[in-house]
């Protein structure tokens, strides 16, 4: 068996935001997939609040995550056939929430995207999308928000006020915020800058 | 959610899959519902058909007059009755013309069912009545009016009686029934049989009980008559009706079911590739949604509700296509249709959903359940295995499913064992020769151009599943050159057995002395007719020496039996050799050729000793050989026939049949007063039925190999959409690298041309084999190879493939591979 991850002991506080940078290759991915509950870690442990994740199967993870867990991708991953509204509500119809609508349209005009919530991701330019996503990610509010290279489809400024929009959301939310990047200057906006090189982890 | 499933169903069908699942559900509902409608609606048709044939819905045939007894049980078990007398007799008109007819007197009640025909004058207008004529009256044929020279209103003598004539008979619904059918025919009332005095004990009279009523009292009436029956007496119902018709009928509906099941075949696969991309597709949509919180129980509900959702809107519409089918095609031919067609009922459509259901649960489930086991980790990493690959179990339970539907539309399972165990050794020898063809092209493509390198490079790249690709546009393919050949030799076999100029007359009873005048005037009027045969009447009594039980004695089975014999030096038309040889032109020797039932029914085989006895004088023959023929054919056929010189000093007489168009019939009257001894048989009318059914099963066959046809296209555009996806990802790269539209168009359509080929010489192999095995063993036909099948079967796949393929693929040349790459 190939051993990604080496001896990673992280402890991340509540309302912390924290990068993880390294380079292409250094288990970044995983690393993230492993906190964020997406995938079963072969030795260690990962606890959320109260939640070990290892000892949930996947689906109980898949509602721990649902209820706990925000995320924003590099690739934005919305989902096509669904109106840029209806991605945002998916995560709160998951939950079984009765007011997704209302809640998904506040929080797509909090993105400033107010004006195109009947669109979809296709008629969009990627920063619109990504911010549907944001809308997405916070909408469900999650205790902890998890962001897979933000800005790395995007063009400099472009990411810069994706960036701008996702701290802003996190304040005002007090959601915690694990953030993978290569970019130092994203990576400066964090309290903390842990390190990954070749699967060990260095406070940077 | 419920929002969110049917909105993404809505958009989701922009993608092209569900279009194509949904569209091979229609299909295959269709089909189904289609062809069981029409089966069912054209059978009631038959079974009404056949009981016109015989007047009633059950007769009791009879050479002596039956009990009364019989006919009073029925009346009070609440059925109908009517009688019937059938013998053939002189008659006399004016100034003495006389003339051989046909005689038969009905009672009032006769027809039950079907109509009778009348016109109040010969040739006139005919219009169908309730009853036959008066006591007192009688009615002829139109063509015995000149024969006897008498109008409307004179009389004829029949025995010690005479009758006024008051009309012609035009039609009878049981004309062909009976074996006194003979010559014109003479239709007069019942109760003045006695005063005519002519049956007497010992008379050559046919007896008939008809009987008509509701299928319990019939029933009934039935089981209390077969312990009765003497020997010489018979039921009749509508199974021993129209033999022609029913073996016509039931081939048709074996290749009706035969399309049947192989339209779901068909539909199934392209329901399983269509439900495949979809699952592939979706794969990254499943991901995003468990990283959303979505467990794998709310996925498969999502996906099950959408899935039940579609089948059930597919299934309304295809019940729909299939009432259109059929309604469709009653509608189109009615006309020619001489009856009318019975009701469908709901069980078609009962079938058709059954269809629906089975085909989404055992081919599009099984790919979208495992949708659920998709790992949320491709959120991430898009390089995460895909859950889309296929089980055993799921070939399996494809597998199941195909057989048991195909076993419970045709309830014969040699038809199913063969058409599974067929696709089954495509399939695996496909495989095989996929590969391996795969592997030559690429050998060949390392030689050639660039652009031959890349195509037969992408071939080999992705060998299995192109491979897989191969095997299911050959079965496809394969299952529509079955069919149209299958349906070509079907229609081609029933347009020989009943061609446009088949003998629709018989000519028997020509003395010796006329043979020479009859052959003349036919040759002089332009007639076509077959040779002419001799016809010797002879009973058979012993079998190597061992005499046989009379008839009397036993009902079945090898028994003496009276019979007609004739002569010839050739092997008569139509005839075939199943064991023995047959004789030189002069052979002297006692040989007999015999039937090969025939000798099959009387224990008879090549080298046995069989006795007769011709008039009172003995005949000895040994068996030569055993001939087979066809009894639909309507020509001269015997039993038994003898070299001519066996039977030389034996008296004859001669028969023939010929053709003769309903504007001819005319020549019938001439021929007859100029041979009044002859008689003729006319059975243009039957044939002509016959005909026109078979016309109609004709066309049917037509209008379901067009649907099939449909379907089998649609697993050809599932299949090219399958593989339409890795190949745009390619091409992206390529265009992206440089490569110029031509030679990205170029290297495309030779991929899908090469994998369309090796499909082609896959499907012509095995539709060769399937369908020898299919005319040989289930439709029961002979088989004869098509070599024409070869250029049909590469072409059609060639183009078809190759033009699908590249269709599917153009859009890679006309957005920037950027944007391509991108959303790929």
């Amino acid at each position: 068996m190939l051993e990604i991850l080496k001896g990673i002991t992280l402890e991340i506080k509540s309302g912390e935001s924290v990068a993880i940078v390294g380079a292409s290759g250094s288990g970044k991915s995983t690393l993230l997939g492993l906190l964020a509950g997406l995938d079963e870690a072969s030795d260690g442990r990962v606890i959320i609040g109260d939640t070990d994740l290892g000892e949930l199967d996947e689906d109980a993870r898949a509602l721990f995550r649902g209820r706990e867990v925000g995320f924003v991708f590099q690739s934005f991953q919305l989902l096509p056939a669904l109106t840029a509204l209806e991605n945002v509500m998916l995560p709160l119809e998951l939950q079984g929430q009765s007011d997704a609508k209302e809640q998904a349209e506040q929080f797509l005009a909090r993105v400033e995207l107010g004006e195109r919530m009947l669109h979809y991701p296709k008629q969009m330019s990627g920063g619109e999308q990504q911010r549907v996503a944001i809308a997405r990610a916070f909408a469900a509010a999650p205790r902890i928000l998890f962001a897979d290279e933000p800005t790395g489809n995007l063009d400099t400024r472009t990411g810069a006020h994706i960036v701008d929009l996702l701290f802003e959301l996190n304040r005002e939310q007090g959601t915690t915020l694990v953030l993978v990047t290569h970019d130092m200057t994203l990576a400066e906006r964090c309290q903390r800058r842990l390190v990954l090189d070749a699967g060990e982890l260095v406070e940077g | 959610m419920s929002v969110t499933a049917t909105r993404m169903l809505a958009r989701d069908w922009r993608g092209g899959e569900l279009g194509i699942l949904a569209m091979a559900l229609v299909l295959a509902v269709g089909v189904v519902s289609g062809i069981s409608a029409f089966t069912s609606r054209l059978q009631g048709a038959l079974e009404q058909e056949s009981h016109r044939f015989l007047a009633a819905d059950l007769v009791v045939r009879s050479s002596r007059e039956m009990p009364v007894d019989w006919l009073e049980q029925a009346s009070d078990g609440g059925l109908e009755v009517a009688t019937t007398l059938a013998f053939p007799s002189m008659i006399y008109g004016a100034s003495d013309a006389m003339q051989l007819v046909s005689v038969k007197a009905v009672s009032s009640a006769y027809p039950l069912r079907g109509d009778l025909t009348f016109s109040s004058e010969p040739f006139g207008e005919a219009r169908a009545v309730t009853s036959g004529p008066a006591a007192g009256d009688v009615w002829l044929d139109s063509r015995l009016f000149p024969l006897l020279d008498i109008s409307l209103g004179q009389s004829i003598t029949l025995g010690d009686a005479s009758f006024k004539v008051t009309g012609a008979v035009r039609g009878e619904p049981d004309q062909a029934a009976g074996m006194y059918g003979y010559g014109p025919r003479l239709l007069m009332n019942y109760a003045d049989i006695d005063s005519t005095g002519v049956v007497q004990p010992g008379s050559r009279v046919e007896f008939r009980h008809l009987y008509a009523g509701d299928a319990d009292a019939l029933q009934q009436h039935r089981e209390q008559l077969e312990p009765q029956l003497q020997p010489g007496q018979r039921l009749i119902d509508i199974n021993q009706g129209q033999p022609g018709i029913g073996k016509a009928l039931a081939r048709a509906e074996s290749f009706l079911l035969l399309a049947g099941s192989l339209g779901v075949v068909l539909a199934g696969v392209a329901i399983a590739l269509a439900a495949g991309r979809f699952s592939e597709r979706h794969n990254d949509y499943v991901a995003i949604m468990k990283s959303l919180g979505a467990t794998s129980g709310s996925i498969n509900f999502l996906y099950g509700r959408s899935l039940l959702l579609l089948g059930g809107i597919a299934t309304v519409a295809g019940c729909l296509l299939g009432w259109g089918i059929q309604a469709l095609f009653f509608k189109l031919f009615a006309d020619q249709l001489p009856i009318k067609p019975g009701p469908g009922g709901m069980r078609p459509y009962l079938i058709g959903s059954a269809t629906a259901l089975t085909c989404l649960m055992s081919f599009a489930w099984p790919p979208l359940r495992r949708l659920s086991l998709a790992s949320p980790l491709r959120v991430l990493r898009r390089d995460m295995p895909m859950e889309t690959r296929r089980s055993a179990r799921d070939y399996l339970i494809g597998l199941v499913a195909i057989s048991a539907l195909m076993l419970w539309y045709s309830g014969d399972w040699k038809l199913t064992a063969a058409v599974i165990s067929g696709l089954f050794i495509t399939v695996s020898l496909g495989m095989v020769l996929a590969m391996t063809l795969l592997k030559g092209g690429r050998i060949v493509g390392m030689s050639a151009g660039s652009i031959w390198r890349l195509a037969l490079a992408g071939l080999q790249r992705r060998g299995t599943a192109n491979s897989l690709q191969v095997v299911i546009f050959a079965m496809a393919i394969m299952l529509l050159l079955v069919l149209v050949l299958v349906r070509t030799s079907l229609i081609d076999e029933w347009k020989t057995q009943l061609p446009e100029d088949a003998p629709n007359h018989f000519m028997i009873n020509i003395g010796p002395q006329d043979l020479q005048p009859v052959e003349q005037m036919l040759r002089e009027e332009g007639v076509p007719s077959e040779a002419l045969y001799p016809m010797i009447r002879g009973r058979i009594m012993a079998v190597n020496d061992e005499a046989l039980p009379s008839t009397r004695e036993v009902e079945d089975g090898p028994r003496q039996r009276e019979t007609n014999l004739t002569w010839s030096t050739v092997l008569p038309t139509g005839n075939e050799l199943t064991a023995g040889e047959w004789w030189p032109e002069d052979t002297t020797e006692a040989l007999v050729s015999v039937e090969a039932e025939f000798a099959q029914r009387m224990g008879i085989g090549v080298g046995d000793k069989v006795s007769f006895l011709v008039g009172a004088q003995p005949l000895e023959a040994t068996v030569a050989n055993l001939r087979q023929l066809d009894w639909q054919s309507m020509r001269p056929n015997f039993f038994l026939v003898f070299p001519p010189d066996v039977l030389a000093s034996y008296p004859a007489t001669f028969m023939t049949s010929f053709h003769l168009d309903a504007e001819n019939k005319v020549f019938l009257n001439r021929f007859i007063r100029s041979f009044p001894t002859v008689t003729v048989i006319e059975m243009d009318l039957v044939i002509d039925q016959v005909r026109s059914i078979v016309n109609q099963v004709s066309a049917a066959v037509e209008l379901v190999l067009a649907v099939i046809l449909a379907t089998g296209a649609l697993v050809l555009v599932a299949g090219v959409q399958a593989s339409v996806d890795a190949r745009m990802h390619e091409s992206s790269i390529l265009r992206a690298l440089g490569a110029r539209r031509s030679l990205i168009l170029g290297g495309l359509f030779i991929e899908f041309a090469a994998l369309g080929l090796f499909a082609g010489v896959l499907a012509t192999v095995a539709a060769e084999l399937s369908v020898a095995i299919l005319q040989i063993w289930v439709l029961e036909m002979t088989y004869a190879p098509s070599p024409w099948l070869w250029p049909l079967g590469l072409s059609v796949g060639t183009a078809l493939i190759a033009g699908l393929g590249v269709f599917s693929c153009r859009k890679v040349v006309s957005s920037p591979p950027v944007a391509l790459l991108r959303e790929l």
